[in-house]
C-alpha cells in the first residue's frame, strides 16, 4: 500500500481529501462539507468516483492469491471472474489488451495469483481488481496453454510419429535458427568442429525470447528453408527461465517447424525443458549440444564406412572377375568336348559313305572282265550304238587301264 | 552430387557387381565409377573445412552468406 486510506470517519462527519493533496495534520472541515447533510447530499457518481480515486490512490498494483470462480469470457474478449477464499471474494476483470502476457485463461476452481490494480467500477458501484498478470500455482496456466496448443496440433495429426522424418546420415551443411550471440550457437559450433570439421553451419538469426520472438523464429525458419542449401535444421536456444523458453511453445513456431523443407532437430534449454517445438520436431534433442551431436556423425565413423565400402567394391569386382574366368574355362572345355564329338561323327559318316561308294563303283564290274567305252574328250559313257559315229575315236576302259580305240569306218 | 547420394550410388554399384548377369565390360565400368565416387566422397570428408556463416536475405529475396566469427 502506498499510503493509508484517504478518508476517515470523524465525530463530526466524513472528511474528504479528494485529491490527496491535503495535510492530515490540519484537516479542513468546511461548513458545507458535501454529504454532511440532506441539503448537501452528493451525486452517486461523485461518491463512486471518489471511492475509485481513494482506492486507486491507496493501493499500488499488487499480487492477490485466491481461487477462481464464476469465470466468464465476454464476447468482447474480456475475462470476468471472482477471486475468493473461505471468507471473502473480490471481483476481477482482465481486459483483452492485458491478456497477451497470460498464457491461458484460468479454469474454474484453479488456485491462482493475480496481479492488478484495485479499483471501483462506477457504473455498478463495485470494487474490482483490474488484473494485468495471472498465473496458476505451480505453473498451471503455462501447462494449460501448452496442453491446449499440443491438443490442437495433435488433432491435425502434426505430432504423429509417422510424420517424423529421418535425419540425413551424413549432412555436409547444417542450418540453425537461433540468436547469433547466444550460448546455443557457440555450443553447436564446438560440437560440429569436434565431431565433423568438414561440416558447414548456416545461421538464420532470430531473437529467441520476448514478445517478438515467435514471429522472428518463424521468419528465420522460413528464410533458411527458402535458401534451401542445408541438409538438416537445428532450432533452439540455451537454458533460461520458463518465460524465456516460451517462444518455443508458440503454435506459429510449431507450424513453421512442421512445414520445414528439411528435417528439424529441436534443442531448447536443458534436459528437463520440454517444449511444443520438441514435440513437433523430427528429432528432439535435450540441449543445443545434443542437437548438434544428433545432426552430425563423427567424421572418423564416416571415413571407416567409406573404407568398408571400398573393400566391398574391390571384393565384388574380384568376385565378378573370378566368375568370368571360371565361365571362360568351362566354356573352353565344353567347346573342346563338342569339337571332338563332332570329329568322331564326321569320321564315321565318311567311312559309311565310302562303303556305299565302293558298292556302287563300276570298277568292281570292270574287275570281272567288262569294259566301258567313253568319249575321249567329254568322258561321257558311250552306252548305245547311236553313241558311236563311224571313224570316231573313243576310249575303252578296262580293269587295269585305258585303251585308245576307233569305230570302224563301215559297219 | 551430395555426399549421401554418392554413398547411395556406391551401394547400388556394389549390389550390381554382386548380382548375376552383368557383362564383364559393364562391371569394369561400374567399378571405375565406384572408385571415382569413393575418391570424391573421401575428399569431401578430409579436405573440406567447415565454415560458419550468417544467412542474410535482401528485400528482393536475394540470399547472401557472411562468414561469422564466434
Amino acid at each position: 500500500m502506498r499510503r493509508s486510506y484517504g478518508s476517515r470517519a470523524t465525530r463530526s462527519g466524513v472528511e474528504f481529501d479528494l485529491f490527496g493533496s491535503g495535510s492530515g495534520a490540519t484537516p479542513i472541515v468546511a461548513p458545507a462539507t458535501p454529504g454532511s447533510s440532506p441539503e448537501t447530499a452528493i451525486q452517486v457518481a461523485s461518491l463512486t468516483e471518489t471511492a475509485r480515486a481513494v482506492i486507486e490512490g491507496s493501493f499500488a498494483p499488487l499480487w492477490v492469491r485466491g481461487e477462481v470462480s464464476d469465470f466468464k469470457r465476454h464476447r468482447n474478449g474480456h475475462w470476468y471472474f471472482c477471486l475468493r477464499d473461505a471468507s471473502a471474494q473480490v471481483r476481477c476483470v482482465v481486459w483483452s489488451r492485458n491478456q497477451r502476457g497470460i498464457p491461458a485463461s484460468p479454469d474454474e476452481g484453479m488456485e491462482v495469483t493475480a496481479f492488478g490494480q484495485l479499483t471501483v467500477y462506477s457504473a455498478r458501484g463495485e470494487m474490482h481488481l483490474n488484473v494485468t498478470a495471472l498465473d496458476a500455482i505451480g505453473d498451471g496456466l503455462w501447462r494449460k496453454a501448452m496442453e491446449e496448443t499440443r491438443l490442437r496440433l495433435d488433432r491435425e495429426g502434426l505430432l504423429a510419429p509417422e510424420r517424423k522424418r529421418a535425419l540425413p546420415s551424413a549432412p555436409t551443411r547444417v542450418g540453425m535458427v537461433t540468436s547469433p550471440d547466444g550460448a546455443a550457437l557457440r555450443d553447436v559450433i564446438s560440437v560440429i568442429r569436434r565431431r565433423a570439421p568438414h561440416v558447414s553451419l548456416v545461421v538464420s538469426a532470430a531473437t529467441v525470447q520476448g514478445p517478438g520472438a515467435p514471429a522472428e523464429i518463424v521468419a528465420a525458419i522460413q528464410r533458411i528453408c527458402r535458401f534451401g542449401e542445408i541438409d538438416v535444421l537445428i532450432v533452439g536456444r540455451g537454458g533460461g527461465a520458463r518465460e524465456d523458453l516460451w517462444a518455443f511453445n508458440s503454435e506459429a513456431v510449431a507450424r513453421a517447424i512442421a512445414e520445414s523443407t528439411v528435417p528439424v532437430i529441436s534443442g531448447v534449454g536443458h534436459e528437463i525443458d520440454v517444449t511444443i517445438a520438441d514435440l513437433i520436431a523430427d528429432h528432439r534433442a535435450a540441449t543445443p549440444s545434443a542437437a548438434a551431436e544428433a545432426a552430425v556423425p563423427m567424421r572418423s565413423d564416416l571415413l571407416a564406412a567409406l573404407r568398408d565400402m571400398s573393400d566391398e567394391l574391390c571384393a565384388s569386382l574380384a568376385e565378378r572377375a573370378s566368375r568370368a574366368r571360371s565361365d571362360l574355362e568351362s566354356g573352353a572345355m565344353a567347346l573342346r568336348r563338342a569339337a571332338s564329338i563332332d570329329a568322331e561323327r564326321r569320321r564315321a559318316a565318311i567311312s559309311a559313305t565310302a562303303g556305299r561308294l565302293n558298292a556302287l563303283s563300276p570298277l568292281a564290274t570292270l574287275a570281272r572282265g567288262y569294259a566301258v567305252a567313253r568319249d575321249p574328250v567329254h568322258k561321257t559313257t558311250l552306252a548305245s550304238v547311236a553313241d558311236f559315229k563311224p571313224g570316231a575315236p573313243f576310249t575303252l576302259t578296262l580293269r587295269d587301264g585305258d585303251v585308245a580305240a576307233r569305230v570302224a569306218d563301215k559297219p | 552430387m551430395s555426399y549421401e547420394k554418392r554413398v547411395e550410388r556406391l551401394q547400388e554399384i556394389v549390389a550390381d557387381l554382386e548380382g548375376d548377369g552383368l557383362p564383364l565390360d559393364r562391371a569394369l565400368k561400374l567399378f571405375e565409377e565406384g572408385i571415382e565416387i569413393l575418391r570424391l566422397a573421401s575428399d569431401e570428408l578430409t579436405s573440406a573445412e567447415g565454415r560458419v556463416q550468417l544467412l542474410i536475405e535482401s528485400a528482393e529475396g536475394v540470399f547472401e552468406t557472411r562468414e561469422i566469427d564466434v
